[in-house]
């Protein structure tokens, strides 16, 4: 009488762990990458003389300890969210898009011009139902532009992406330079940065909690990673990007415009990215100012990586390295380690992630997934 | 396998936990206590150990925990987006005085001011102007234009080619459009045939101006091949690059900020002087104030400038020319003598 | 050497240099413009060289090295770092200190390039991914050390920058003494370094086995390895060696150029050597006058600067000297572009070998 019973039991069991498992093993070794590479971190802040238990206290409390942190968390990663998005889609398409940093400059710069010359320049005051979009769209717009030029260059002469992209992140650095010292300055009189005015009120994103500076930008990066999710999932286009990149010759044969796709697929690459620097303008910062060069760009391929090149995976990797920079801060704050561990970490975590053989060797875990290789060498 | 796996998984929530749930600071000093008199320091995006700018005001704010018993900390600003926030740090945590270094952080210091009423700013070259004064809030500034103008003559006087040059950071920096141009003056009121040389900095962003010692050692060396024998060096690193051209090249140097004598040992058998602004005692002196309950109602505090010793040139200065120089620098002090200088780069 | 690829990068050089006579002709002399541009352009010429180097031998060999800039930036690190150590710390005299640093920072890129080939040839990571991990790491592990070794209060160092033991001497010729043209000759040891290295890596690459064996394993490792050569070990070795000449690049900023470290100095020039190899063809002299001229369009942007008054109103943007920064990176897409010239990378060119 219990044999059938018992027979019954272990099999639900093992339906459910079937139906769990492709899900644990997809976070499994980026979990154990950042695992592995905080103890490394923890080490090395050892090596120095550091307290590292108290360090990631301080990390933490910075991260997630207050309403405050956890709203500065999210600030933080906005944009890295976008800008993930735009390199784990163009991995996707096959294609290595280093120049986030300069399409999110472009989309910036763009969006900050919309938001505060427009008004003046059609001499009318416009309602934020019309200039908002205007705004964000002027940054998508430039940002595309800025990702198609290597695209199309790749297309039709077989330049290789990498060095065009980081030459174009450069040129974007030096025009972007030349507009915020010269005729976009802010003329304000007690100005003396290079940044441009403040944007109409019109065009501003509002925050979500007042006295927070948590705002509609990070809802409409989680609503953007959902979208480029079904994009690539359940459309025609994406499904040209994806095999394009996955097979060339394959997506060819199939009737895929392999050529026309590669420039499709760097322009929305650029258009995620200048949205990562149109919602700083418009929902952070109010204007455009010649920043320092936070490396969103080397960080975005951590955090495209990280999450597997998958939206969802992008948004989880984002999170957590907005959480590490933003709680980086007050760890130095309160135990005086440089901020700079941060960048070990995440150096760590991409070599871990990268060469996903040692955490699997550590931890020995079977292979299951099939590996990204996208260097083809130098085309042409 | 599933051993290894379920061990790492268990570490990992472990560990965290731990993190998460351990009790908070060890035995720190309160600020919040009034007897505790703290005081902070947020650089602008640039670091503590720039040799010159941060530096200096930082040396004022360990002088005040030296002599006055005060408690100093600092906070590196790594992105402008940050200024507020690392602000509220100090601000939050009870400290009594707060110094902004650099003017990009005038804004967010002004925004401070009336936000935290009880605590004392110093901005450390945030001209405040007439009308948007915050009470709680003063300008550390220096007249560097005059400091220039001094380096400039004496420049102009030992040139022995007739060809002088400056090597800067940005000239969108008020300050460093004060030194450059100051020099430029000085120079053209004792010689006005000498011929001045003034490159800045531009091309790049603001992360790089003050720290690409590099591009400075360079460009000087270009001006030295084209005859310049006297090189003004203002720029932070970029500008200690420039002496460091100037030594191995075996013309005379002026250094910037602080007496490079000292900051830049490499570049001692070149450097004829230093073009300074004291920003170590100015910041002290503040802090004092603000401890002995003297602080300023807001507006500017004007600091001193002036030229460093000659040091290893001292015998190679005649002492007319040493005359000139002081002649000048008491004109100033009389207010008998004007740089013509503007505050900042015209548009 | 392909005459027309020779010619037209001598065209871009000349130029370069005859924008800047043209401008500055009337102040100072031509004479003494063309010996400042090219005394100039030598030196700033260095890094590229090395760099376009290093990839030769790793690209040669069929791994795609993109991380140069990383390797770069790492050793300029470690060999300023082991020269202030033994200078300050271990009281050794300057030269002697600075020639350990330059030994630290190749052993450093030898380091690296361990790590790439480790990951390129053995994990089969993707290469370009791997030489983004190099970059990252880099720049990570350098800005960290800096800050934590030399200012905070605890550290070996006491929290200051020590003074460093200055940097290589220049190499005086006595033939040249005196001579106008001596400064286009007497540099400092690295740049004379990087010129030797180029004639020496021609000779290795085409005229001796190994260079052979080298090149058949980035053409057609399966042919190669069919007639047992160890494709591995080849790449490995290649590969180690690129690293050390990066290595050598790295330490031109810190112990040739100035005596101190910056975080992120290297500035992109890493990539810009990886064009200078691109445009080179994969050739060691090919890739030596490439990174002339890159060095050229800097030393132009720095004399535009010095005659900024003497540019004329028409060319005004000229004086912007952010627009006249924008010439090496235009220049390389341009390259990158092939309307200049086809460039053959060769054949098995960042595909990992499976056995």
């Amino acid at each position: 009488m219990s044999t059938p019973v018992k027979k019954a039991a272990p099999k639900i069991a093992s339906t459910a762990r079937e139906k769990l498992r492709p899900a644990i093993n997809a976070v499994l070794v980026p979990l154990l990458a950042v695992f592995t590479a905080m103890v490394i971190g923890a080490l090395v802040i050892k090596a120095v003389g550091g307290d590292p238990l108290a360090a990631y206290r301080g990390l933490f409390e910075g991260a997630f300890g207050s309403a405050k942190a956890l709203s500065e968390t999210t600030v933080w990663a906005t944009p890295y969210i976008f800008a993930g998005l735009a390199v784990a889609l163009a991995f996707k398409g096959g294609l290595f898009n280093i120049g986030a940093e300069g399409q999110l400059a472009f989309g910036a710069v763009a969006a900050a011009w919309v938001g505060y010359a427009l008004p003046d320049v059609l001499g009318v005051t416009l309602p934020a139902v019309v200039h908002i979009p205007l705004t964000v769209g002027a940054g998508m717009l430039a940002g595309g532009i800025w990702g198609a030029i290597p695209g199309w260059l790749k297309a039709h002469t077989g330049a290789h992406e990498v060095i065009n992209t980081i030459m174009m992140n450069y040129i974007a650095l030096n025009m972007t330079s030349f507009l915020l010292n010269g005729p976009m300055k802010d003329p304000h009189p007690l100005n003396v940065v290079a940044r441009t005015p403040r944007i109409a009120e019109s065009a501003r994103i509002p925050p979500i909690f007042p006295g927070l500076r948590l705002h509609w930008g990070f809802v409409l990066a989680l609503a953007i990673a959902g979208i480029v999710w079904w994009v690539l999932q359940k459309t025609t286009l994406g499904f040209e990007i994806r095999t394009a990149g996955a097979n060339p010759d394959a997506a060819r044969y199939a009737g895929v415009s392999v050529s026309r796709t590669i420039v499709v697929t760097m322009m929305l690459s650029g258009v995620l990215a200048g949205l990562a620097g149109a919602t700083e303008v418009t929902a952070l910062n109010y204007r455009h100012e010649l920043g320092f060069s936070v490396g969103y760009g080397f960080d975005a391929i951590a955090i495209a990586l990280l999450g597997k090149t998958h939206p969802l995976g992008v948004v989880l990797a984002a999170l957590l390295f907005g959480a590490m920079r933003n709680g980086a801060t007050r760890m130095q704050f309160l135990t005086q380690i440089p901020v700079d561990v941060i960048s070990v970490i995440q150096a760590l975590i991409l070599l871990f992630v990268a060469a996903d053989a040692i955490i699997r060797w550590i931890y020995r875990i079977r292979a299951r997934e099939e590996r990204l290789v996208l260097t083809r060498g130098w085309g042409g | 396998m599933r051993k290894y796996l379920l061990a790492s998984i268990s570490l990992l929530t472990v560990v965290t936990l731990l993190a998460a749930c351990a009790p908070a600071g060890e035995g720190e000093a309160d600020c919040s206590d009034p007897d505790v008199f703290c005081v902070g320091l947020v650089t602008d995006v640039g670091k503590i150990d720039d040799k010159s700018f941060n530096q200096s005001t930082w040396e004022g704010v360990k002088q005040a925990e030296k002599e006055l018993g005060a408690v100093v900390q600092y906070i590196e600003t790594t992105d402008s987006k940050d200024y507020g926030k690392n602000i509220a740090q100090f601000a939050d945590a009870g400290f009594d005085v707060i110094v902004t270094v650099g003017f990009a952080l005038g804004e967010a210091t002004l925004e401070a001011g009336p936000q935290y009423p009880d605590v004392k700013f110093i901005g450390v070259d945030q001209e405040q102007y007439p009308g948007a004064e915050v009470e709680n809030v003063v300008g550390l500034i220096f007249p560097e234009d005059q400091s220039g103008f001094l380096a400039g003559a004496l420049a102009a006087l030992m040139s022995e080619s007739g060809k002088i040059g400056s090597v800067c950071g940005t000239d969108a920096v008020p300050p460093v459009w004060r030194f450059g141009e100051g020099y430029r003056a000085g120079a053209q009121y004792v010689r006005p045939d000498v011929e001045v040389n003034i490159v800045y900095h531009n091309d790049v962003g603001f992360d790089k101006t003050f720290t690409d010692p590099e591009w400075g050692k360079t460009t000087a060396i270009s001006m030295i091949d084209k005859g310049v024998d006297v090189v003004f060096g203002a720029g932070g690193k970029t500008g200690n690059g420039a002496l460091l051209g100037c030594a191995e090249k075996g013309v005379m140097a002026i250094g910037v900020d602080t007496d490079q004598y000292y900051t830049v040992p490499e570049a001692q058998s070149a450097l004829l002087t230093s073009a300074m602004k004291l920003l170590t005692p100015g910041t002290f002196d503040l802090i004092k104030m603000a401890m002995e309950g003297n602080f300023p109602q807001g507006g500017n505090y004007v600091g001193a400038a002036g030229l460093a010793p000659y040091h290893d040139l001292a015998d190679r200065v005649p002492a007319e020319v040493d005359a000139k120089v002081q002649e000048i620098d008491q004109a100033f002090k009389d207010g008998t003598l004007q740089t013509g200088v503007s505050p900042a780069k015209p548009e | 050497m392909d005459w027309r690829r020779f010619g037209f990068i001598a065209l871009i050089i000349l130029i370069l240099i005859g924008v800047v006579v043209l401008v500055g002709g009337g102040e100072v002399s031509p004479t003494i413009i063309v010996v400042s541009m090219l005394a100039t352009t030598i030196s700033v010429a260095t890094p590229l060289t090395l760099g376009a180097l290093c990839g030769i031998y790793c690209e040669r060999a069929g791994v795609v090295n993109i991380g140069i800039e990383g390797m770069m930036l790492a050793s300029a690190f470690f060999g300023w770092f082991a020269a202030i150590y033994l200078n300050s710390i271990l009281q050794m005299a300057p030269m002697p200190s600075l020639l350990v640093g330059v030994v630290a920072a190749i052993l450093t890129g030898g380091l690296l390039g361990l790590l790439h080939a480790v990951l390129s040839v053995t994990y089969k990571v993707d290469q370009i991914i791997g030489g983004t991990v190099i970059n990252i790491l880099a720049i990570g592990v350098t800005g960290f050390l800096n800050r934590q070794l030399f200012f905070e209060q605890g550290s070996i160092f006491g929290g200051q920058v020590p003074h460093a033991p200055g940097v290589l001497p220049r190499l005086k010729i006595p033939l040249l003494a005196g001579s106008p043209i001596a400064s286009i000759f007497e540099q400092q040891p690295i740049a004379v370094s990087a010129v030797v290295l180029v004639l020496v890596t021609h000779f290795v690459l085409f005229y001796t086995r190994w260079g052979l064996r080298t090149r058949a394993v980035g053409e057609h490792p399966r042919a190669a390895d069919t007639v047992g050569i160890n494709v591995a070990r080849m790449r490995y070795a290649n590969v180690i060696i690129g690293g050390m000449i990066a290595g050598l690049g790295g330490a031109y900023f810190t112990l040739e150029s100035v005596p101190s470290f910056e975080p992120l100095m290297t500035n992109g020039r890493g990539f810009i050597a990886l064009a200078a190899m691109i445009f080179g063809n994969w050739s060691p002299f090919g890739a030596w006058m490439s990174a002339l001229v890159f060095g050229a369009a800097q030393a132009l942007q720095i004399n535009l600067q010095f005659f900024r008054e003497q540019i004329p109103s028409q060319w005004a943007f000229l004086q912007q000297a952010y627009i006249v920064g924008l010439v090496p990176y235009l220049l390389t897409m341009a390259i990158l572009t092939g309307i200049i010239g086809k460039t053959t990378p060769p054949a098995a060119d960042g595909v990992p070998y499976e056995k």
